[in-house]
């Protein structure tokens, strides 16, 4: 194996992490971009990885990307995102017939959320539901913590979500539209009586960032490469389903700004 | 994003159809009307199912557009995705099925002529007339070549197969194997010993043949699983005829030798001619002699259906070899050299073990009295004799001349299977 050019980080969220990067770090090899990747358990361990230069490129949700961003005090590069990270949202669900016009409806109410890093399980939906002019203080929160350090990827805490909803626990729930769909498609009992009672604006999620500084021609020859992997090719067709993906894109920075602002409000950016 | 009317290739209404409760499935059909860029528009009376679209659209690979709340309900519109969902052409048009005889549908109708010569050896479990999709397998199937592993009649000796399975525990009628005097049973007990150890043998090679069979050629895969049921059935009834006397036989060591050049021969022709032409045609006569001089009608029935089965199994193999023989008369070479390699592995076995001469001799003179056994003595070396006349046929039937069949048969093994 030639050496790797690159050193990317991403967080082993699950098994399966290590199937898709296998196959990934074969598919870099032979577009003459030899990557190397490195686990992290915790996506704040992979921030602090791409500051001090373990690796180069972090495979990052969206908190740990404003987070690394506002540490390298904005001097970072987007390289490339999912379709799916493009338009990724939160949804409130609540039981069947509790249907609400509006949010502020939920007033004085239990309000179930994800993992409090989970920017679209938990930050996300205090800050939108705030704008939608929810007073969220009045709302009993019942927040389910589990799998910090991986930054909602897991769905653990989602599934716990929907489950106080349908259960009776919560009045409405917030987890991300993807996530609800995932657990329809699975025919998860706890969704069959629940619907979606209000979705948020569409923000972005996952992205590869760098340091501002890593050499230009070595950075957009490796989004080439990445922008280049085709879901219909049936060696990489598996490894892109495990990944959620089915077209990468170049990415920006535009649709973090709302996430910016939570966590801003949310003092989560020292 | 503004959808233009005019940009909507296809239109859904869901009614009251939710995700989750049927609207996917109506979906995945609309899709299908839809060119990969076009869009979906969907109504939709319910808030809540407008609401989840998005969702669901990013999540199968469309790309959410627009959603329109109106007085009368809700409007989403989709853009299909460029993607395959499955990584294979179009399923080909409806075509006429296979044609029914008399009502029935036989192996031998459902494809219409014979399977290819060279099918995809990576197409994987694809079921026939399916069109399997890329990349699902990466096995490589060893028996993928129709002409070396082929029977013309192959469809037929399937639904025969099918058609005359027997039952081991209710189809015998074992309460009439009691009552021998205890040394007719123990030479029962010793040929049916004999008899199952040998049978070990015939289920084991098929068994290992199986999974290396492309299920592209399915009539031999569904005629192995056959052949492997039989055998285990004949293990289970020769051993409960073995178990209900209370006597024990002895599983030779000489049997053993036999059996495990048998399980050396890994060429499924070579393995075709040792197995089920020589030694299980040679069991054809050995059955039929058990069968005529059983000591009870347990023993006799219990042969008689296992002789039943073996006369597929003689008869898939004459015919596999006839195909092969016929299509390239070359072939003979490497199979004789089959047969001589496991005879030179057999040297030191020199006629049928004594031990089961005996039993066979005991069984059918059902007594010590000089006169009977005698008269048993010779209907064993009359069974040799008819052993090897038949042989000799079958090799012959097989497309060998005279002078290669005599050559074969003498190399056969003096263990019988």
């Amino acid at each position: 194996m030639s050496a790797a050019e690159l050193r990317l980080g991403a967080v082993a969220y699950h098994p399966r992490i290590v199937t898709i990067w296998e196959r990934f770090r074969t598919y870099f090899a032979d577009a003459g971009v030899p990557t190397d990747y490195i686990l992290f358990s915790n996506y704040e361990r992979l921030v602090d990885a791409v500051l001090d230069g373990t690796v180069d490129v972090g495979w990052n949700t969206n908190t740990a990307y404003v987070a690394l961003d506002h540490r390298a005090g904005g001097r970072t590069r987007i390289l490339g995102m999912r379709d799916v990270d493009r338009d990724w949202a939160t949804v409130l669900v609540m039981r069947k017939g509790q249907q609400v016009g509006s949010v502020t409806e939920l007033t004085g109410r239990v309000l179930a959320l994800g993992s409090r890093d989970s920017g679209h399980a938990a930050i996300l939906p205090l800050h939108y539901l705030a704008r939608e002019g929810l007073d969220v203080a009045s709302c009993r929160l019942l927040r389910f913590d589990t799998d910090l350090g991986k930054h909602g990827d897991t769905g653990d805490s989602e599934l716990h979500v929907v489950r106080a909803v349908a259960e009776g626990e919560a009045d409405a729930g917030a987890l991300s539209a993807a996530y609800f769909s995932a657990f329809r498609a699975e025919s998860v009992p706890a969704v069959a009586d629940l619907e979606v009672v209000w979705r948020s604006p569409d923000y972005y999620h996952c992205n590869f960032t760098i340091l501002d500084w890593l050499d230009r021609e070595l950075s957009e020859r490796w989004s080439r490469a990445l922008l280049a992997m085709d879901y219909d090719d049936p060696g990489l067709r598996t490894a892109m389903e495990l990944e959620g993906v089915r077209r990468w894109y170049p990415g920006d920075r535009e649709g973090y700004a709302s996430l910016q602002a939570a966590m801003r409000e949310q003092a989560m950016l020292p | 994003m503004t959808v233009d009317p005019e940009q909507v290739a296809h239109r859904v209404d869901a009614e009251h159809l939710e995700l989750g409760g049927g609207l996917e499935i109506l979906l995945a059909a609309a899709f299908e009307r839809v060119a990969p860029g076009g869009v979906l528009e969907i109504r939709t009376p319910s808030r809540a199912v407008a609401l989840e679209l998005p969702g669901w659209a990013r999540s199968t690979g469309h790309e959410p557009l627009e959603q329109i709340d109106r007085p009368d309900g809700h409007v989403v519109t989709i853009r299909r995705g460029s993607s395959k969902r499955i990584l294979a052409g179009p399923l080909p048009a409806r075509e006429a099925g296979p044609r029914l005889r008399n009502g029935e549908l036989h192996t031998a109708d459902w494809r219409g002529g014979d399977p290819p010569a060279e099918p995809d050896p990576f197409a994987g479990f694809a079921p026939l007339g399916s069109v399997p999709e890329t990349g699902g397998s990466t096995h490589r199937w060893r028996l993928s070549r129709r002409d070396s592993v082929w029977a013309d009649d192959i469809g037929e000796l399937v639904d025969q197969a099918s058609g005359q399975q027997w039952d081991a525990s209710r189809d015998i009628p074992w309460d009439t194997a009691a009552g021998l005097d205890d040394t007719t049973e123990r030479a029962v007990a010793q040929v049916m010993t004999f008899l199952a150890q040998n049978e070990y043998a015939a289920l084991y090679v098929p068994a290992g043949f199986l999974p290396q069979v492309n299920p592209q050629l399915v009539e031999l895969v569904l005629w192995l699983g056959s052949h492997i049921h039989d055998e285990a059935r004949h293990i289970e009834v020769f051993t409960k005829r073995s178990l209900l006397g209370g006597r024990h036989g002895y599983a030779l060591a000489s049997t053993e030798l036999s059996l495990s050049t048998l399980l050396e021969e890994h060429d499924f022709t070579a393995s075709s001619l040792l197995l089920n032409v020589l030694g299980e045609g040679t069991f054809l006569d050995l059955l039929r002699f058990i069968e005529t001089h059983a000591p009870d009608p347990a023993t006799a029935a219990a042969a008689g259906l296992a002789h039943r089965d073996e006369r597929r199994h003689v008869h898939f193999g004459i015919s596999n070899i006839r195909r092969s023989v016929s299509i390239d008369p070359d072939m003979v070479g490497p199979l004789v050299t089959a047969a001589e390699t496991r005879a030179a592995k057999l040297v030191s076995l020199s006629g049928l073990s004594p031990v089961l001469v005996e039993s066979l001799t005991i069984m059918a003179a059902r007594s010590l009295q000089p006169a009977d056994l005698s008269d048993a003595a010779a209907d064993v070396r009359s069974l040799m004799q008819t052993m090897e006349r038949n042989r000799l046929r079958r090799l012959q039937s097989c497309g060998f001349d005279r002078a290669t069949a005599r050559h074969l048969s003498d190399l056969h093994t003096p263990n019988l299977m």
